[in-house]
């Protein structure tokens, strides 16, 4: 586990090199997954211990972000008024961009390619 | 021998004073209400609207609430947990990788789409906010919500707006699209696995791709591949768009 963790360190720390000298407008984290697949479209493989670092964290990626989820707490008044809004945003939107991705899927894969 | 400088069962108040000032017990309270979170999950058979994090989310700030914690204090404990997200963040690399084998001869579609997708998300949230009159601050939230939070965050951090928002938002997006995916699915006629597997994971990221490995493999590897790809386009797409449309915003 502890190569593969130190594989991920070391491409978190490129990527958020990269981010501050050149492209200061993208999450260094992203940049850094960007340079693994480029590393591993390179080595055309997945090295085992890489594997299960990656395995241990999409497991529990959820944990990860409640710290900063918590942090509702201070826009709890400002949310509350807002609740109808909020609650129509998300619904809308989420019914709306299922609809279209899946639309736009069936429209062009019925082409004669597929 | 002084045995009496030490008492036997020190205050109470100085062992919370001791307690508060150190990070383990947001490490305590963040770790504990997850775990909960995870058996509830588990004992309501993964029901997406039983999700662990939202759980944890409102265990943890129900109680420094009622602990009178303030949340910068919580934090200054929490960011050991929160650090792991940018590391985490990178891991996503390799189910990525993974799934790039399955775009093959399907690249145009699934990249149109997601292009679709995403843009429709970003429009009709924040559109439907407005109109309904939340201000900008909780309108900005919206924009990165279809996004894999943790992703989303740093998208919300480089635009200027709520990574808060824009977390609880994701979470919560993630938990509608899982749950109501399918009927919009049967409702437009959409059959291919595949392509049912896409759309859940262009709009629903991680909480929609696990609902949809439940389902189905091939729509379960077909939604980790859109949440990858939307992950990264929109990392960088997102950015760029805001600092074009940002003035209009």
């Amino acid at each position: 586990m502890m190569p593969g963790l130190v594989q991920i360190l070391l491409f978190q720390g490129l990527g958020e090199l990269v981010t501050h000298f050149f492209l200061p407008l993208i999450p260094g984290p992203v940049v850094g997954l960007m340079l693994l697949i480029g590393f591993l479209a390179l080595r055309k493989s997945v090295n085992a211990p890489l594997d299960e670092v990656a395995m241990v964290f999409s497991r529990h990626f959820g944990l990860l972000f409640v710290p900063a989820a918590v942090g509702v707490v201070m826009f709890w008044p400002h949310l509350k008024a807002h609740a109808v809004a909020i609650g129509a945003a998300l619904l809308v939107s989420v019914v709306l961009t299922v609809a279209a991705t899946a639309l736009v899927l069936k429209g062009l894969s019925r082409g004669p390619g597929k | 021998m002084n045995t009496q400088t030490t008492p036997a069962f020190p205050n109470i108040h100085e062992i919370w004073v001791y307690l508060s000032g150190s990070p383990l017990l947001a490490l305590v309270l963040t770790l504990g209400a997850y775990q909960l979170g995870v058996i509830v999950y588990e004992r309501a058979n993964r029901h997406p609207l039983a999700n662990p994090v939202l759980i944890a989310i409102v265990l943890v700030a129900a109680t420094i609430t009622l602990i009178d914690m303030p949340y910068s204090k919580y934090f200054e404990g929490a960011q050991f947990v929160h650090f792991l997200l940018g590391t985490a963040t990178v891991s996503l690399g390799v189910p990525i990788y993974k799934g790039l084998g399955a775009m093959r001869g399907r690249i145009l579609p699934l990249l149109a789409a997601l292009l679709a997708g995403g843009l429709t998300s970003i429009v009709s949230a924040v559109g439907t906010a407005r109109l309904l009159g939340a201000d900008s601050a909780i309108a900005g939230g919206f924009i990165a919500k279809s996004v894999t939070a943790p992703i989303a965050m740093g998208i919300a951090e480089r635009i200027g707006v709520s990574p808060t928002l824009t977390a609880v938002f994701a979470v919560s997006t993630g938990i509608l699209g899982a749950v109501l995916a399918r009927y919009v699915l049967d409702l437009v006629r959409s059959r291919e696995w595949w392509q049912r597997g896409f759309a859940i994971g262009v709009a629903a990221h991680g909480l929609g791709t696990s609902r949809a490995f439940s389902v189905n493999p091939e729509a379960g590897a077909y939604s980790s591949l859109a949440m990858g790809l939307h992950g990264v386009l929109g990392a960088v797409l997102i950015p760029m768009g805001f600092r074009i449309l940002g003035p209009w915003f």
